[in-house]
């Protein structure tokens, strides 16, 4: 009886959960004319891409996606290399020292990137970075670091340390091992963290509007929301919309693909949002 | 061994590109809105084929001038400023104490100031120096139609008696303006407050604003539209709004810029010929003022060859460029001369009246401080009209943030944040925001995690369904929620028709408590699956012996819930209530994006006021100063929920 009831609240969560994303794919996917019309119709009557074509010919967006990669791969990329650096530390430190370095480090991550961009221009703007997207993957390394640590230092220490030994004596440098066996065998976690970790500078709104104010330089958030018409009545919705299932689509899907790791990554980390 | 270099190799390519810093061709850029007409384009062409050596590159800025504003002011502070500054009339004082103008004294001297309007000129000047080379001028006036109204108004009595006789709203109303909540509403509520001897900064700069002429200003203001004189969609009118309202017939008069009579006197206008041009009404007894507008050009400093840079300005701003941008946009011209020039008044016979109410025409407040002041004005005025504030309230409100605004730059900081009235209330909108959201986030958290750690079909699908909100952008989907907030075009409207909630439309995001409701139920969306996350790891950390014992016992649902689950729940509970109230404290992304912290100041957050110090009004230090004491109060804060969350058998 009771179980019978929680199908239909299940539903109501999904429906409350999704609401929005649905209702930007049908906006997005009605012809121009039909956004603005009014009753509302919730299914479009007929298909159009037109929105889609339209912001993509109208608008710089295929370079602020290409902008958004940049930033989002080097960031990536960056980060990844500086947590298994550390990461690999810290595998050779005594577990309870380890444990409490990360801890200091989650309390940094903790703080919201609302306070920290103040302090992150005036480094960046010191170091000449302004409009350079070098910048902003530093800023995003930066952010993004504790993060990753954290979720590489749980993969590595499920390793035993025998094949360490075992690759010393064959004679591996500390690189060696660390490219060759450590990284090789975490392969699931590194996916993993890559792709938060992707999808985390993908999203990043605050620093990438502060360190680029070169239009050009734009990212794709960034680019979204400074889409606007001549004025503020000829909002073009459609290509909005169209833009914003653009870049959410690709999101949606990885964490679909990742679910069971991103949840377990999380609850263990207790960070981001 | 082979992989690492080619590893450490890419790598360092990768960081070479980029670090390759964008190429900067000996180009002058310069930043306007899009170029109507192509007259800025047949300008540069024309200089380019004189000065062959010099390219200038136009930009096709966002059509918002305040978007423009921050444009330049990002490439300012970055370092690689555009060399051409093109600014409004009330940019230079700011720009100018900023230190990022170069001074034009040399080559702008007293000799060729002779030529142009003197109000466009001093409007150029900042303590002592030239930093701006007019290029158009602008002035705000009445329209009124000749052919249905005897004799203009002068004054704001002639004005009533005029619209008590002749307006029938909603067909005909009386008068049209621009009262969107932008630079725009400032120039007009100027000039009701000179055109009643009123003043907002006194020449001993002192703020004067809260006085009985300010008061009846804002009175005559909202009486327009609560008399119906005015519709009530001037509220969102920009200049193009009124002017098309305008010249639909909607309206007897129009409180508009020049531009307008060149398009109703074209060929397809039907108010051709049938439209007259005064100066703004004014009280009885004081006289009649219209604020200066208009754009001018200088040099960032820090550009290589200035002399460059004056070239093209000497020309932009020539007999010969001015024509092109007044037949071509419509731009009324800065040089005295061209009122009287034959080519223009065969086409603008009305030039020779524009002339004597240029000549009138007063500056705004020439402060560094100007864009805050006018961002105040700004909020309360529009909160005025639209009948979210009274006008006695307002004006106190707009005078002591003003007041705080101009001493806060005298004083230490430690006094500032005593006097800064932004700040108290920004900061009483975030405790607000804070305290609904975090504690509703909670309950539904908490129940959605309880759900899901009950086994039924289709579980794993509503688990992946709660990640979503999570994961997706939070600056795009206010986008996304912006538009489901809309009037009338919103879906959230229409279901809450259908559903029989509301009777109809409302305007979520245009009045205080509907826009702060629209954040918080974004918010609730965004973040809520963060909670769950935790809760539900903490729920699934319960040994399962533990509750069959406890059920053994004969402990029912509620109790077993008081009595082991949430006591166990707690250490996660404090996780992600540290995590959430720090962060819904330091909110920016989804309300810059919904509402900018709209209507009104009303959802305006202690983080977004940060960073407006610290990028729009350009007081890194002040900013840094703030960001330090939010973050001790947080530490504090997080240290509270500690202590608060820790049960007593807990503490050691």
């Amino acid at each position: 009886m009771r179980r019978a009831l929680l199908l239909p609240l299940g539903l109501l969560v999904v429906i409350y959960c999704l609401f929005p994303f649905f209702w930007t794919v049908v906006t997005a996917l009605k012809p121009p004319q039909e956004v603005f019309s009014l009753p509302i119709r919730y299914l479009p009557k007929a298909l159009s891409a037109e929105n889609f074509v339209e912001v993509f010919h109208k608008r710089p967006f295929s370079r602020y996606i290409f902008n958004s990669l940049i930033v989002a791969t080097g960031g990536t990329l960056l980060t990844l290399v500086l947590a298994s650096l550390v990461a690999f530390r810290l595998r050779y430190m005594p577990v309870q020292r380890a444990l409490s370095f990360q801890r200091w480090l989650l309390v940094g991550a903790i703080v919201p990137p609302t306070l920290l961009v103040i302090p992150i221009f005036v480094v960046i703007k010191a170091l000449g970075l302004i409009n350079n997207p070098l910048g902003l993957i530093l800023s995003y390394c930066f952010l993004n670091l504790p993060f990753g640590v954290w979720m590489l230092y749980a993969a590595f220490s499920r390793i035993p340390k025998e094949l360490d030994e075992a690759a010393m004596i064959d004679g591996f440098s500390w690189g060696g091992i660390l490219l060759r066996i450590i990284l090789p065998l975490s392969r699931a976690a590194l996916a993993v963290s890559a792709a938060l970790i992707f999808i985390f500078c993908w999203n990043e709104f605050l620093i990438a509007l502060t360190l680029m104010p070169d239009q050009n330089r734009y990212t794709v958030p960034v680019g979204i929301s400074m889409l606007s018409g001549a004025s503020i009545y000829e909002i073009p919705w459609g290509q909005i919309n169209a833009a914003v299932t653009l870049t959410t689509l690709p999101v949606i899907l990885t964490v679909a693909l990742l679910e069971r790791w991103i949840v377990e990554g999380l609850t263990a980390g207790a960070i981001k949002g | 061994m082979n992989f690492r270099y080619r590893f450490f190799a890419s790598l360092s390519i990768l960081v070479v590109l980029l670090l390759r810093a964008p190429s900067k061709a000996e180009v002058l850029r310069m930043i306007g809105p899009e170029d109507v007409g192509g007259a800025w384009a047949e300008v540069i062409k024309r200089f380019h084929e004189r000065h062959p050596s010099i390219r200038v590159n136009y930009i096709s800025g966002p059509w918002s001038t305040d978007e423009r504003q921050n444009m330049y002011i990002r490439s300012f502070l970055s370092g690689d400023p555009v060399e051409l500054v093109y600014m409004d009339v009330t940019w230079t004082a700011k720009f100018a104490a900023g230190g990022w103008l170069l001074p034009l004294d040399e080559w702008f001297t007293p000799e060729k100031q002779q030529e142009f309007l003197p109000g466009a000129v001093k409007a150029g000047y900042y303590e002592g120096r030239i930093y701006r080379v007019p290029v158009r001028a602008d002035v705000g006036m009445l329209y009124y139609r000749r052919d249905l109204i005897p004799k203009p108004p002068r004054t704001w009595r002639e004005f009533e008696r005029i619209c008590q006789r002749y307006s029938r709203p909603p067909d005909v109303y009386c008068i049209v303006f621009q009262g969107m909540q932008y630079e725009g509403l400032v120039c007009d509520f100027l000039e009701y407050l000179w055109g009643a001897g009123g003043e907002v900064i006194d020449p001993k700069g002192r703020v004067v604003l809260d006085s009985p002429q300010g008061l009846e200003a804002l009175k005559f203001m909202r009486k327009l539209i609560e008399r119906g004189w005015a519709p009530k969609a001037v509220l969102s009118f920009q200049e193009q709004h009124s002017l098309s309202a305008f010249s639909q017939g909607k309206a007897l008069f129009m409180r508009n810029w020049p531009y307008a009579w060149t398009i109703l006197n074209r060929q397809d206008s039907p108010l051709r010929g049938k439209v007259g041009i005064v100066p703004f009404i004014h009280k009885e007894g004081h006289e009649s003022v219209g604020t200066l507008g208009g754009w001018g050009l200088g040099i960032a400093r820090g550009v290589k060859e200035p002399e460059r840079a004056s070239k093209f300005i000497e020309f932009a701003t020539s007999t010969e460029a001015q024509k092109i941008l007044h037949f071509r946009r419509g731009a009324v011209p800065s040089r005295k001369a061209l009122f009287f020039d034959p080519d223009i008044l065969k086409v603008s016979p009305h030039y020779r009246d524009l002339y004597e109410i240029v000549m009138r025409a007063r500056a705004r407040p020439v402060h560094p401080d100007y864009p805050r002041i006018s961002d105040t004005l700004q909020k309360h005025v529009s909160a005025v009209l639209a009948g979210v504030e009274g006008p006695e309230e307002a004006l106190k409100i707009m005078a002591r943030s003003i007041e705080g605004t101009l001493r806060g730059r005298e004083e230490g900081y430690l006094k500032r944040i005593a006097i800064d009235y932004d700040l108290r209330r920004t900061l009483l909108n975030t405790v607000l925001f804070t305290s609904i959201s975090v504690p509703l986030e909670f309950i539904l958290g908490l129940l959605i995690a309880l759900l899901l750690t009950a086994q039924f079909r289709g579980r794993s699908f509503v688990r992946l369904a709660v990640l979503i909100p999570w994961a997706l952008p939070t600056a795009v989907m206010a986008m996304s929620w912006q538009w489901m907030f809309n009037n009338p075009f919103g879906v959230l409207n229409d279901l809450l028709v259908r559903v029989g909630l509301a009777e109809r439309p409302f305007d979520w995001l245009s009045g205080p408590s509907g826009a702060m409701f629209a954040a918080i139920f974004a918010d609730l969306w965004k973040t809520t699956p963060f909670v769950v996350i935790i809760l539900l790891a903490g729920l699934h950390s319960i040994p399962q012996e533990l509750k069959e014992s406890i059920s053994i016992d004969g402990a029912g649902p509620l109790r077993r819930f008081f009595h082991l689950t949430f006591p166990l729940l707690l250490p996660f509970v404090r996780v992600a209530l540290i995590f959430r109230v720090i962060h819904a404290a330091g909110i920016f992304d989804l309300i810059w994006v919904l509402t900018k912290g709209g209507p009104a100041d009303s959802t305006r957050t202690l983080c977004i006021y940060i960073y407006e110090v610290a990028f729009r009004y350009d007081e890194l230090g002040y900013a840094i100063f703030l960001t330090v004491l939010f973050l001790l109060a947080l530490i504090g804060m997080s240290f509270l929920i500690v202590r608060l969350t820790t049960l007593g058998y807990e503490r050691t």
